[in-house]
């Protein structure tokens, strides 16, 4: 979608992003998180529960609130058509009001409590308006929020609906349209398809591709799916105990990744047309946040831990072995973009100094059948079934 | 061999200056001990209203269900038996256990619905057993824990801890993973097949996940609006879908297999087909036809009335006009 404009394709960079939540003993939802998005990609954050991936979206848009409070970092925004860079964590007052929803907007999990149950839809939209974009009059106002719906696929006429008379699916795409409605240039999209089952859910992604086809924003996309996100993303990031464990590129990393917890998340989702086989997760439970971690958070839960796990912490680190910053683009891959530049991973298995010979097998991107994906069922393009 | 029949099961709900709401419409189906029935369907579909009149926690309007080929006891000591054994595992574990009682208490009361005598050392070893059983170790450790001391997929295993206490012949497990952690998602289905297995229950799946429907049951229904849409061996119904309904669902599943381009394209292919239809997307009279057929891509004149149970393969049925068997087509 976007020209390819290497060094200056950036719209957004976080770096070192803390944020704790406040108490007797403090939770460290984030901790030392360094995310970049490119103009007009989707990143997707892969994680499960209280691993910190709500959070840190709720920090990028500066929208936490108390207990929540960040401990550190900066994040720097870069508008398109050449503006200045913007010092997010900088802005105060009107500047961050005139920030917030201008250029990052944001799709909540829940469109049954984001949404106001007692006014009308016209009534939120003319609200937004009044806030934002005080210079449209009443009858413009009106006229973008009629646009709006039609664009997200609902009946203008529905604008004098409540909540409540929509579907689950038609209240998420109205959330869909109200951070569309000033144009921003990011949209932060956190777990919107979640509550929804999985034909509404494959509505709404079509039509979040759709627009962001024709108006170019760029999203971050948060969600537990795995699968779905190596679907609609560019590059993942997968979240675990507050880090980002791995950032790949989201063609590849289903096929060989490299932290062991992709590979457990990559296990745990069957895939519905492949051969049946013995099926397993990932045995035990993510780690109190509350505590501090000398080793890796992973390592109890690890079936590759070795003796540095417990007592190093690994960090982000290009594994050696991948397709790396300007090194050949591994061939098949779309031609359009950068984006086999970046691969990071937090684990020992891929530190030279541990273990000079390479990762095990399982974790050394070579295809392993067993492990990923197994060939598929002959017979199974037949599933579509209409001739 | 048999252990739970429904026949013609329906259910219905009063609905305030209407209509009965038909939940259920003429559900059959066999639950044999050892395997495994998936029901699949999107929310509203009636599936949970299914498993709470197989559980006798709902009034049926009418149908027949019969356990080893008795009828069911509607009340009194008889009905108690019969929820002895057919035990129910639900959705939620945070709110299926009560937070103020440990895991003993959770436990011990249906053992001792089943074996009064148990006091004790032996009610104690029982309920270790029955820890074990799930996986919850050390049973001594686990059994003095509140639930707010435990994780979603611990509490989840309490739950099916409990279910097994009355030694149960059929389970009926509600979406039992849908509130829990990915990674662990696995771990608890793998538990409840090898109950299933090392205890020979008869188990009814309830979920709205196609792919782990098809990798742990040998059959799936497939539930639209209150009806059976297709039913038939779990991989033929995954990968050779004979109901327009049932196709959808499989394909909007998502594939992180395909190419982008292969991607873009179905999308393209998908809109294309909402679009022309969007306008009788809407909900219509339903009358006597397919409750599919305003959403359904081959919608006939014929889907006005209602479609034949038609075979659509070994096993394998289709409410759908397509697979009409007196039209000879088949060729869906």
């Amino acid at each position: 979608m976007s020209a390819p404009d290497p060094g200056g394709d950036l719209v957004l960079r976080a770096e070192h992003i803390s944020v704790e939540y406040a108490g007797r003993r403090p939770t460290r939802a984030v901790r030392d998180v360094t995310i970049e998005l490119r103009r007009g990609e989707v990143l997707g954050i892969a994680g499960e529960s209280g691993c910190g991936k709500s959070t840190l979206a709720y920090a990028l848009a500066r929208m936490l609130r108390p207990p929540a409070y960040l401990t550190g970092g900066s994040i720097t925004f870069f508008p398109g058509g050449g503006a200045p860079p913007v010092d997010v964590l900088g802005l105060q007052g009107e500047e961050l009001r005139q920030f917030r929803w201008n250029k990052i907007a944001m799709v909540f999990q829940s469109a049954m409590n984001a949404l106001n149950p007692v006014t009308s839809l016209a009534r939120q939209f003319t609200d937004l308006f009044a806030a934002h974009r005080p210079d449209l009059d009443g009858a413009a106002r009106q006229r973008r929020a009629r646009d709006l719906l039609d664009m997200v696929g609902i009946d203008p006429a529905r604008i004098g609906s409540f909540p409540h008379e929509l579907s689950g699916g038609m209240r998420q795409r109205v959330m869909i349209a109200m951070a569309l409605a000033l144009q921003p240039e990011i949209i932060i999209m956190d777990e919107p398809t979640t509550a929804l089952d999985v034909v509404v859910q494959r509505e709404i992604l079509d039509e979040i591709e759709r627009l962001r086809e024709e108006l170019g924003f760029s999203v971050i996309f948060i969600t537990h799916d795995l699968s779905l996100l190596l679907e609609i993303s560019d590059r993942l990031a997968v979240m675990y105990a507050a880090e980002v464990i791995e950032q790949a590129p989201a063609e590849l990393v289903a096929a060989m990744p490299a932290h062991p917890y992709t590979l457990g998340l990559l296990r745990s989702f069957p895939d519905m047309r492949s051969a049946r086989r013995a099926l397993r997760g990932i045995p035990g439970t993510p780690p109190d946040l509350r505590s501090d971690f000398p080793g890796c958070p992973f390592e109890p839960r690890c079936e590759f831990r070795f003796e540095p796990c417990r007592t190093a912490h690994p960090a982000l680190r290009p594994p050696p072995g991948r397709p790396a910053a300007d090194g050949p683009a591994t061939d098949g891959t779309a031609a359009a973009g950068p984006q086999v530049s970046d691969w990071r991973v937090a684990c020992h298995q891929h530190d030279p100094r541990y273990r000079p010979g390479g990762p095990p097998a399982g974790l050394n991107g070579l295809p392993a059948a067993d492990v990923v994906r197994t060939e598929t069922q002959v017979g199974a393009e037949s599933g579509g079934g209409d001739a | 061999m048999t252990v739970l029949q429904v026949t013609g099961l329906t259910v219905e709900f009063g609905q305030r200056g209407g209509a009965n709401l038909r939940a259920v419409d003429g559900l059959t189906c066999t639950l044999r001990a050892g395997q495994t029935l998936a029901l699949v369907g999107e929310s509203g579909s009636g599936k949970s209203t299914v498993v709470r009149a197989l559980a006798q926690l709902q009034k049926r309007t009418s149908g027949q269900i019969q356990l080893d080929g008795q009828p069911t006891p509607r009340r009194g000591p008889a009905l108690r038996a019969y929820r002895h054994r057919v035990q129910l595992i639900f959705q939620d574990p945070f709110a299926s256990l009560n937070p103020m009682h440990t895991v003993r208490h959770h436990l011990a009361r249906p053992l001792l619905l089943r074996a009064g005598h148990l006091r004790g050392p032996a009610l104690d070893a029982a309920v270790h057993d029955l820890l074990r059983s799930v996986n919850l170790t050390p049973p001594e450790e686990v059994a003095g824990k509140h639930p707010h001391e435990l994780s979603g997929g611990q509490r989840q295993r309490v739950a099916i801890a409990r279910a097994l206490a009355t030694e149960p012949d059929v389970l009926l497990a509600d979406e039992p993973v849908s509130m829990l952690d990915v990674s662990i998602r696995l771990e608890i289905l793998n538990l409840l097949d090898r109950l299933k297995r090392d205890r020979n229950l008869a188990m009814l799946y309830v979920t709205h996940d196609l792919a782990t429907a098809r990798h742990f049951s040998s059959e799936i229904m497939v539930m639209y609006r209150g009806q059976i849409v297709e039913h038939g061996p779990a991989d033929e119904v995954i990968l050779r879908p004979a109901h327009p309904y049932t196709q959808i669902l499989a394909s909007a599943a998502p594939d992180p297999a395909a190419s982008r381009q292969a991607q873009a394209t179905a999308r393209r292919q998908r809109q294309a087909v909402r679009a022309a239809r969007a306008a009788e997307l809407r909900e219509t009279a339903l009358g006597e036809g397919c409750r599919f057929r305003s959403r359904c891509p081959h919608a006939m004149p014929v889907c006005q009335t209602g479609p034949p149970d038609a075979p659509a393969g070994p096993g394998h049925r289709a409410l759908c006009w397509l697979h009409d068997p007196a039209a000879g087509a088949g060729a869906a």
